[in-house]
């Protein structure tokens, strides 16, 4: 699980890039790509956070 | 001439506050007290002090520079920061352990003690002391670019002024390590850290206010009127260099021995999990300054000056401000964030050069309060060294910069896949570390290959160790069994 997770955070922030590459649709004003990566900016500490959570869990 | 007091009073009031936080003798009374703090920082000022390795001058200014020259190609920043520390999750806490256990205090001294072998621990030390030089030089220059920038039409000269108050940066960066060890960077980084996060959140919001109107109406303006800023583009800078950037300099980012000095000095292991999944959230302000680069790179005029870009930040900081307190308050938090970093990498380079060097390497039977002295005073001979390097390459430095990283990263597997992989031998990854810094060299200088130089080097390196690790199974085992490291816990 805790790998899944990681390979997640893998595609989203980086393996993904060149299929987000572009400036529309616009969201928020703000073109696509920007977007995406500041949602992954927020998504992949939420993701770590699981994964602390999980951690923690099992201690 | 209001905004340079400004910034001359702010910096100097934080250099007071370095010197005072190593007022207790103890601050500097031996090498873990000195370099790690003792080993007794909590989680707060952890967190401060890793910040003030992710908010230095060179990411104000690198990035917006970025943004101003490449365009979207600069927010590469973005997946890496983040993605650096799930990786220090798994990688930090780790090391922590064994570094308490030890009283380890540099990332050369864990690669000593897991392989056994003196040489890998002077290589891993030499390759930080080495790429960490230009570096140093890059925060430094943030201040000779607030003076020329400030000073202009203050000072008949303001690039010869500008020398001088780096001359003097030097100096007392210099002086405040020699006397407080990490002390002084953690306590001021606090203040640079609060100021940092007052100025970007006040330029973030105001920014498009004053220059656009609205936030909407910056962003419409970007799209319609520069679009090309927006996504990639094929060429040096497309998304395949995005990818292996980010992904190599997250990897390398816990690397640094700065970086490292930070996380060893917590108080303990767990505090570097937490810091690992709440740190990210400090980074989101990190995207909203590069694409303060873009919109330099729409209201400023195109120059074509050396090392315009370089300073953008400040040049729209003139250009949006016309206060010369808020003005001299915003060139302060850029002077500052160049200062205590910088101090943070000279320690750590210094430590590294009186443990992992001379100690293990040319002066094997040296006390340690001989080694914590010498440790101080090279301080000095690092400063100097960096004055030296940056009046004598000035106009290499960011490339030598980008080099750094993907020559800091080959210690990875030495430090990171060490510590999963049980069975991976000393010639290995010896062999491997050599043959990807060779490699990041010959991508730069003569193959020429897509990408990030660190990348290809890494490949090498991890293959080679592939490779190799094989053959030295023996090898492997015997530190298996003999090593103190591997076998308790």
């Amino acid at each position: 699980m805790r790998t899944l997770l990681l390979i997640i955070m893998l595609i989203g922030n980086i393996l993904a890039v060149p299929f987000v590459n572009s400036i529309h649709p616009l969201v928020l004003g703000m073109p696509f790509f920007l977007f995406w990566l500041l949602i992954w900016m927020i998504i992949t500490p939420l993701l770590t956070w699981w994964i602390y959570a999980m951690d923690q869990a099992r201690e | 001439m209001t905004a340079l007091v400004t910034t001359a009073i702010v910096v100097l009031l934080v250099v007071f506050v370095g010197f005072i936080a190593g007022r207790d003798k103890a601050s500097r009374s031996n090498i873990e007290e000195w370099s790690v703090g003792g080993r007794n920082f909590g989680g707060l000022l952890i967190w401060f002090l890793i910040g003030a390795d992710v908010y230095t001058a060179y990411t104000f200014l690198g990035l917006t520079g970025y943004g101003y020259s490449l365009g979207a190609a600069a927010f590469f920043a973005v997946p890496y920061v983040v993605l650096a520390y799930p990786i220090a999750y798994y990688i930090l806490p780790r090391l922590w352990e064994y570094a308490a256990r030890y009283k380890l205090t540099t990332l050369a001294d864990y690669a000593r003690e897991r392989f056994q072998s003196r040489t890998l621990g002077v290589l891993v030390a030499l390759t930080g002391i080495i790429f960490l030089i230009p570096y140093i030089d890059l925060q430094l220059s943030g201040i000779t670019g607030v003076v020329a920038v400030a000073g202009k039409g203050s000072f008949a000269n303001p690039k010869a002024v500008g020398t001088i108050a780096l001359v003097i940066s030097f100096i007392l960066v210099a002086l405040y390590t020699f006397f407080s060890g990490l002390r002084a960077p953690a306590w001021t980084s606090m203040i640079k850290d609060a100021l940092v996060w007052i100025i970007m959140i006040i330029m973030v919001i105001t920014v498009p206010f004053i220059l656009f109107g609205s936030w909407g109406n910056m962003y419409h303006t970007a799209v319609t009127q520069f679009p090309k800023t927006l996504t990639l583009h094929p060429g040096p800078h497309g998304d395949f260099w995005f990818m292996t950037s980010a992904l190599i300099s997250a990897l390398a980012l816990f690397m640094w021995p700065h970086a490292s000095t930070g996380a060893l000095s917590s108080r303990n292991a767990n505090n570097l999990r937490k810091n690992a999944v709440f740190l990210p959230f400090y980074n989101i302000l990190l995207f909203f300054i590069t694409f303060l680069g873009i919109v330099a790179y729409m209201v400023l005029p195109h120059l074509k000056t050396p090392g315009y870009s370089n300073v953008i930040l400040l040049y729209l900081i003139q250009h949006t401000y016309h206060n010369g307190v808020v003005q001299g308050l915003m060139y302060a938090t850029v002077a500052l964030a160049s200062l205590v970093p910088a101090s943070i990498m000279v320690l750590a380079a210094s430590n590294l050069f009186a443990t992992n060097v001379l100690k293990d390497w040319l002066i094997p039977h040296m006390s340690d309060s001989a080694r914590t002295l010498t440790a101080r005073w090279f301080v000095f001979v690092m400063t100097f060294l960096a004055l030296l390097f940056g009046v004598l390459f000035p106009t290499q430095l960011i490339s030598l910069q980008l080099e750094g990283v993907s020559g800091m990263v080959q210690i990875i597997p030495a430090i990171g896949l060490s510590l999963f992989w049980r069975r991976l031998s000393n010639s290995a990854v010896t062999i491997g570390l050599i043959a990807g810094i060779a490699m990041v060299f010959l991508n730069h200088f003569v193959f020429k290959l897509a990408g990030y130089d660190g990348f290809w080097g890494l490949l090498v390196n991890i293959i080679v160790i592939l490779l190799l690790n094989g053959l030295f199974r023996r090898e492997a085992e015997r530190n298996l069994q003999t090593n103190r490291l591997l076998n308790e816990g």
